[in-house]
């Protein structure tokens, strides 16, 4: 009863997709109360992060090794903006997030030119410049030092408590996870869908893939620019550490970790490794990078469709049912095989 | 219609949990002692560069002073129980954030203690006023904590770098060395040390040939070395400005590449006695330094350094010395107004002159927190003439406290 209940899970039918979303809002409802509030926001940032990073690398098949440069760079512009304007948050961590989407235009433009092993090279090469251009220009961004004290600004809130900041981040989070999931039911993300499948066929078809590829790169890193934003201001801090690769590093293993074009499944992978790292940090141990990085293994070798991935193919009725396709309701992006051709 | 049906149930529930929580979250008490116990938090390097000269070191001098502050008090201590907890920033301003916030936040620490590396120390710096607690440096040299950043819940207890510029800048240059090649790390500590360097050269009628920022932590400086001897003027000292492990590589390699004999001649902006133990002070000998203290100073300095070595096995840097002194003042300070309301205890600080062995004829200023007390010029002695194992430092002369240090910073407004 309870398995057969458990298994109707994965084909989501109208009430379970309400359950589903009841259930995540509880969670994030009830996170600070469980969690320490900043580690609880932490994994609110990195969880919009990995969704953004997903978005890109599950639905339009592009891995980039660079979007430290619009979560860091979101991160210097919203801490720039918020201390030196004295604007709400919201306007600030808005500001980063259009900056990122900025930056990434130019960097999308001649990366998405190339796939694969190049794509990845191409954005690795020029997040170190961004890197670079934060670490020497120190009269703006503090360089070494990092950009220091930046206020957590909202006319007629005291938002100093970290426990209050969570629920004042939250909608934006939200919002952020909410344009993420549009995006990728849309006809627009079908077409980037295809466009991961077969670009050639997609071209043949007579849509500028180049085009589409670079809009969804440019969705990816303004929403990358709306976690690394909050996450500056979270923080009070944006440091280099912010546009360091291994911070481009950490959102590929989120989303590995989570499930590859699952989505939510990335808020999971985000939220078991921002936990994880707390809790070996506590406990004193220092070795952190080393247990992650076992995780990560063993996850790879023995759940290749990653957590959220794994769970949902167990829960669901063997063998596959055959799609049913629905003319007005296109299907289940995650019920798609993940990444066939990458 | 049924999405934005979704959106907006989901944009209700997110507004009355908004309205719900906003006035909930962890609250302080309003006891005399908070939590009935106090506890003091070493924040330090123990696994990098600065960790020899704090580190475990910085630990067991915060946990020996609250040793003997129960010693001495006995049943009328303020608090019976006294907490040490340490953390580790790996010299990263963004982990001493993060780290600063959980000891204060999580772990209940009333204050803080150390912080080697200058821009973890003004991350901490900010966190403290944040948290409105309480947060002694005596690990971070730059003069910005008291200055442009300074703030009512930050005490700098140990030195600076104007301390250090103005000992041997000025010493060095009055002895003959004209002409300086600084290179200096590229973050806060570094780029006050030059900023300091420069006009006590100047002012003592030298010049500065050329200054290179280098990379924080390195473990090449080869680039710098050759450059020194082929810079026009040629440079007649090269100034290293350098800390902890770094600045052992750049002596070793200043060996290896024989600079010496090219004429330049080494000044070293910070040293520790740690530091001259993993470099050797056969390769030290002579090299003047400007230092807060040093354990063979006197009587009352030996008898602390004999303690501390009994505990830890090695004898004290002048950093772990500066720990126990300012875990002292708090504590006592603490004893005196009765409860560890910070606002309470800055008020016992503030003004306040003492004398230990080893802060002397010292003063905690009231305008920016700074505490001045005599520093010494010194140069390392030839292992000869060292009575013992670890005795390096031979004092040239004492700054008198009032020289030691700058007048107040007039960018400093404490809030």
């Amino acid at each position: 009863m309870i398995l057969g209940l458990m298994r109707r899970l994965g084909d989501r039918p109208a009430w379970m997709r309400w359950g589903l979303l009841a259930v995540g809002l509880a969670v994030a409802a009830i996170l600070p109360w469980v969690l320490y509030p900043p580690v609880a926001t932490d994994i609110l940032c990195w969880g919009l992060f990995a969704v953004a990073f997903d978005l890109l690398l599950g639905h339009a098949g592009l891995l980039s090794f660079g979007h430290a440069a619009f979560w860091g760079g979101s991160a210097y512009v919203t801490g720039l903006i918020a201390l030196h304007s004295g604007l709400p948050f919201y306007v600030a961590v808005l500001g980063g997030a259009v900056a990122a989407a900025v930056l990434a235009l130019p960097i999308g433009y001649l990366a998405v030119r190339r796939s694969g092993i190049y794509f990845a090279m191409i954005t690795l090469a020029f997040a170190q410049m961004v890197y670079f251009v934060a670490n020497q220009w120190s009269a703006v961004t503090g360089g070494e030092n990092g950009l220091q004290g930046i206020p957590r600004n909202l006319p007629g809130v005291d938002l100093s408590d970290a426990f209050t900041f969570y629920y004042a981040a939250l909608p934006v989070v939200l919002l952020g996870l909410a344009a993420a999931r549009r995006i990728v039911r849309s006809p627009f993300g079908r077409v980037t869908a295809a466009i991961r499948d077969n670009t050639d066929r997609v071209r043949a078809l007579g849509y500028p893939a180049d085009r589409y590829k670079l809009t969804v790169f440019t969705a990816s890193a303004f929403l990358s620019g709306l976690a690394g934003g909050l996450f500056a201001v979270n923080h009070g801090f944006a440091s280099l550490q912010e546009v360091d690769w291994t911070t481009s590093g950490k959102v590929v293993v989120m989303t590995v970790l989570g499930g590859i074009g699952t989505l939510w499944g990335s808020l999971v992978g985000a939220a078991a490794i921002v936990r994880l790292e707390d809790w070996l940090s506590t406990a004193g141990f220092e070795q952190t990078d080393l247990v992650t990085g076992g995780v990560f293994i063993v996850v790879v070798l023995l759940f290749r469709q990653g957590l959220w991935g794994t769970a949902t193919r167990l829960l669901r009725p063997r063998p596959p049912a055959p799609p049913t396709p629905d003319p007005a309701e296109p299907a289940d992006p995650d019920r798609t095989p993940h990444l066939t051709k990458r | 219609m049924k999405r934005r049906l979704t959106m907006g149930v989901a944009a209700a529930a997110v507004g009355t949990l908004l309205a719900a929580c906003g006035a909930g979250g962890p609250g302080s008490g309003g006891g005399k002692i908070s939590g009935g116990k106090l506890t003091l938090g070493v924040l330090t390097d123990l696994s990098g560069v600065y960790a020899d000269l704090a580190g475990n070191g910085a630990v067991a001098a915060v946990q020996m002073a609250a040793d003997d502050f129960q010693k001495k008090y006995g049943d009328k201590a303020v608090t019976k129980k006294i907490d040490v907890i340490k953390a580790d920033h790996q010299n990263k301003p963004e982990v001493a954030n993060t780290q600063a916030r959980e000891m204060y936040e999580r772990k209940g620490a009333d204050a803080l203690f150390d912080v080697p590396t200058s821009s973890a120390a003004l991350a901490v710096q900010t966190v403290a006023a944040q948290q409105k607690k309480l947060y002694f440096n005596t690990g971070a040299a730059t003069t910005e904590l008291a200055g442009k950043s300074c703030n009512a819940y930050t005490y700098e207890w140990a030195y600076d770098s104007y301390m250090l510029a103005h000992g041997t800048g000025t010493q060095v240059t009055q002895q003959g060395g004209k002409n300086w090649y600084l290179i200096y790390p590229d973050y806060a500590f570094g780029q006050d040390m030059q900023a300091k360097f420069t006009p006590a050269i100047e002012s003592a009628g030298g010049r500065v040939v050329a200054k290179d920022p280098t990379p924080f932590p390195s473990d090449n400086y080869s680039t710098f070395l050759l450059k020194a001897p082929t810079l026009n003027p040629k440079p007649d000292v090269l100034g290293a400005l350098q800390a902890g492990g770094d600045l052992a590589n750049v002596v070793k390699q200043y060996d290896q590449f024989k600079v010496k004999d090219k004429g330049v001649q080494l000044a070293i902006g910070l040293l520790f006695d740690s530091d001259i133990r993993a470099i050797g002070a056969d390769k030290l000998a002579g090299t003047m330094f400007t230092t807060a203290w040093f354990w063979n100073l006197d009587d009352r300095s030996r008898a602390w350094a004999q303690r501390f070595q009994q505990r830890t096995g090695q004898l004290p840097t002048f950093d772990q010395a500066a720990d126990y002194s300012a875990a002292t003042a708090y504590l006592e300070a603490v004893q005196k107004a009765g409860t560890d309301k910070a606002e309470s205890v800055s008020k016992v600080l503030n003004g306040m002159t003492f004398d230990d062995f080893f802060a002397r004829n010292a003063t905690v200023r009231t305008a920016d927190h700074r505490v001045t007390h005599d520093a010494y010029l010194a140069k390392v002695k030839a292992p000869a003439q060292a009575t013992q194992d670890g005795d390096y430092t031979e004092l040239v002369r004492t700054i008198p406290a009032a020289q030691a240090f700058d007048k107040p910073s007039p960018d400093c407004h404490l809030g």
